[in-house]
């Protein structure tokens, strides 16, 4: 309950970011587009959403259907891997075109042609794909050209240089750059900010040998630190969101320690501490709730940092692991020599990062500007 | 070092030599010093010292209030803190019906804090804007687990109704109050633990005049409905006189002279004290100044004078006073029991 009640000062605050009309429909973009993000798997994928067949409703998004389901043999005559559905498509729609065809010249009604010949039966199964019928790991070799090809109907943002669909790749990508950004900000705001915090309140020596310790910390170089982390072990999303939160924890750690040391000199901090509050409920309670204008506020262009971050690691391969669908791989694949002439490689993933560091960076600075305390300072 | 007396122990079984306290006596301080310590040099030595309080000892009477008087930084308000043990006292004890305060492990304070609350200066900072005002009031209940959810809220209620707050205002926030209205919900935070001892820092200083009578009515009104006893630092000398019982003169860190209210408005023996009681603004213009007001900027506390601290500013002052420290010793000259002066001439001048 104490957690849902909004004070009247924050509740005026959310009131003027919502007033900040370009940052309130960035934000509102941004959630809608990381909403869709994470449903993905209905958006661009090559199972189907639905299947009819032979009377029976099939769901491949989220269950392995083998093709022997559908009667399907793939080139070595093995049925037991998973059904080709935009195949299985393609021959439906010629056995519904032959039956049309066989009708034409037929003098029988349907029923009898498929009384004569069963496998017209199937005329009325039908496969519902979702709208980018492609996943971002399977490729596509159905061109003459070898990949990449250029964006046309099949492909909108065309393929790369293995043939993958690129605007399936930019959506995944999106979704693991976000949740990469947001695990990321919440762990590391979360350690700083208790850290900060410590430091302003305890003060004293606590203080002194931390903020040393920081300065320390913060002088070693974040890119070889990975490198070296990246030769020893394989990296993955989690491993690699721990190496950045060992260094993204330290900027916030600067204003939270300030901020406190500021209120906690405030007389209902004293207040507390004559009723024999605990230093525990005194941080959390009345000093943390009061420090959280920083927090906020930096949060989004941290975001904006680790988009740009884990980024700019996948460009340089020490991302990732490589099929994982990313923005820097994609960037990396448009930078190579062979590729320089291929330039739907380099815009996709060039929007799809503007775009988002955009609106992003949009909802940073309304918030700053909604949780300004000097709201009618003006900075020229 | 002294051991700390347990809260629940009778004060004379414990008090040992020289702690018996007077039967009406509810807190008794003893030589309280609160040094604040200057490093410097290599080695973050301690090289010198802000003796923000520097050995005050003084009888708070069940149901009296004191009032602790003197200019900006003579450290009313750091006493005030170190015998709340906001601060950490560097010497002496705070004794509350026998058991020190000032020595306490972090238990017994817990315990004691119900007893002994603070009413603070700033009506703006002392109130968490964040928190409505019936969990301000409520937080102390909370803190020390007292009845039930429903009790508290009753509690809370109750207490609002107490410093003359409607009920509504419970779940309200602080900005949407006034200066006045937000130290009354200091004084019912204050309350909750019904304590018997309140230190009032400076409670009226920040509030408009006419809101500032208001106030210390409603404190008197509370001192006699709830036997409270009250120290109540101020610097203004007019509000001291209407609520205090006793007066305490502080000048650098020290008590000066203490006694009756009468005692020190109608016949003030320290120099210091005169002075302090002839630079009140007297309404009627035919009365002259007796005497001129004191001259000069208040010494650093870090390098108090040699001697009487105060005998750099004083138009009585002679060689002697420059050679010991004056004690505060009783004077007799003034017929009050009570009357304590610390001022070698005091019998001369």
């Amino acid at each position: 309950m104490q957690l849902f009640r909004i004070d009247p000062l924050t509740k005026k605050r959310l009131q003027r970011f919502r007033r900040i009309k370009r940052g309130y429909y960035s934000f509102l973009i941004l959630v809608v587009l990381f909403v869709l993000s994470l449903f993905s798997e209905f958006i661009a994928n090559d199972r189907a959403l639905a299947v009819k067949y032979d009377g029976k409703l099939y769901f491949p998004t989220l269950k392995f259907y083998p093709m022997s389901t559908f009667d399907q043999k793939d080139e070595y005559g093995f049925d037991d891997v998973e059904a080709n559905y935009l195949g299985l498509k393609t021959e439906l729609r010629e056995l519904r075109a032959e039956f049309k065809q066989r009708m034409e010249s037929y003098s029988g009604t349907e029923a009898e042609l498929i009384a004569a010949e069963p496998k017209y039966a199937r005329k009325d199964a039908w496969v519902l794909m979702p709208m980018v019928p492609f996943d971002p790991y399977e490729p596509d070799f159905t061109y003459d050209v070898p990949p990449p090809n250029a964006p046309d109907g099949r492909h909108w943002f065309g393929t790369d240089g293995q043939g993958r669909d690129v605007f399936a790749r930019l959506l995944y990508g999106f979704r693991i750059s976000m949740v990469f950004a947001l695990l990321l900000v919440v762990l590391g705001q979360t350690v700083g900010t208790i850290i900060g915090s410590l430091q302003g309140y305890i003060a004293g020596r606590f203080d002194l040998y931390g903020q040393r310790f920081i300065e320390i910390w913060g002088t070693l170089p974040f890119l070889y630190v990975v490198i070296i982390i990246s030769a020893f072990f394989i990296i993955n999303m989690w491993k690699l969101i721990i190496i950045f939160a060992i260094f993204q924890w330290i900027r916030i750690t600067y204003y939270m320690r300030t901020e406190m040391y500021r209120e906690k000199t405030r007389e209902y901090c004293l207040a507390a501490r004559s009723y024999g509050a605990s230093s525990w409920r005194i941080m959390f309670r009345h000093l943390l709730p009061n420090c959280l204008t920083p927090l906020v506020t930096f949060t989004p262009f941290f975001i904006v940092g680790a988009i740009g971050s884990l980024t700019a690691l996948d460009y340089l391969g020490f991302g990732l692991p490589a099929p994982t669908p990313s923005w820097g791989e994609l960037i990396d694949q448009a930078l190579q020599s062979d590729n320089r002439d291929k330039i739907w490689l380099s815009i996709a993933p060039f929007g799809a990062i503007s775009i988002t560091l955009v609106l992003v960076t949009f909802v940073g600075e309304s918030v700053r500007e909604a949780f300004d305390p000097k709201q009618f300072a003006r900075y020229k | 070092m002294i051991d700390p007396k347990s809260p629940m122990a009778d004060g004379a079984a414990v008090g040992g030599v020289g702690t018996e306290l007077a039967k009406d006596t509810i807190l008794r301080v003893q030589d309280l010093k609160k040094h604040y310590p200057i490093r410097g040099g290599v080695f973050s030595r301690v090289q010198a010292a802000v003796k923000a309080v520097d050995g005050v000892s003084f009888d708070l009477m069940k149901g009296e209030t004191l009032g602790l008087v003197g200019e900006s930084g003579c450290g009313k308000s750091t006493l005030g803190r170190t015998l709340m043990r906001l601060e950490e006292p560097t010497e002496g004890r705070v004794l509350f019906e026998g058991a020190d305060l000032a020595h306490a492990n972090k238990k017994q304070l817990f315990v004691l804090r119900r007893e002994i609350q603070m009413i603070f200066q700033d009506p703006y900072s002392s109130l968490n804007p964040r928190l409505p005002v019936g969990d301000i009031v409520r937080e102390p209940l909370d803190v020390h687990t007292i009845g039930t959810r429903e009790e508290r809220q009753r509690k809370v209620e109750e207490l609002c109704l107490q410093v003359g707050l409607k009920t509504e205002v419970i779940n309200r926030y602080p900005h949407e109050f006034s200066g006045g209205q937000r130290q009354r919900v200091g004084i019912a935070r204050a309350l909750a633990l019904e304590p018997k001892v309140i230190v009032a820092d400076e409670p009226v200083s920040a509030l408009d005049v006419s809101v500032q009578a208001q106030v210390i009515n409603l404190m008197v009104q509370l001192q006699k409905k709830l036997g409270l006893t009250y120290m109540f630092i101020s610097h203004d000398l007019s509000v001291v006189e209407y609520i205090s019982d006793s007066i305490a003169i502080m000048y650098l860190g020290r008590i000066v002279e203490m006694g009756k209210k009468e005692t020190i408005f109608d016949a003030p023996t320290h120099p210091y004290t005169r002075a302090l009681i002839a630079s009140v603004p007297n309404p009627d213009p035919r009365k002259r100044r007796k005497q001129a007001p004191i001259e000069g900027e208040t010494p650093s506390p870090v390098n108090p004078p040699r001697g009487c601290a105060f005998h750099p500013r004083c138009p009585f002052a002679q060689p002697k006073c420059k050679e010991a420290r004056p004690e505060l010793e009783p004077f007799s000259g003034s017929g009050d029991p009570r009357h304590v002066v610390a001022c070698v001439r005091k019998d001369e001048i």
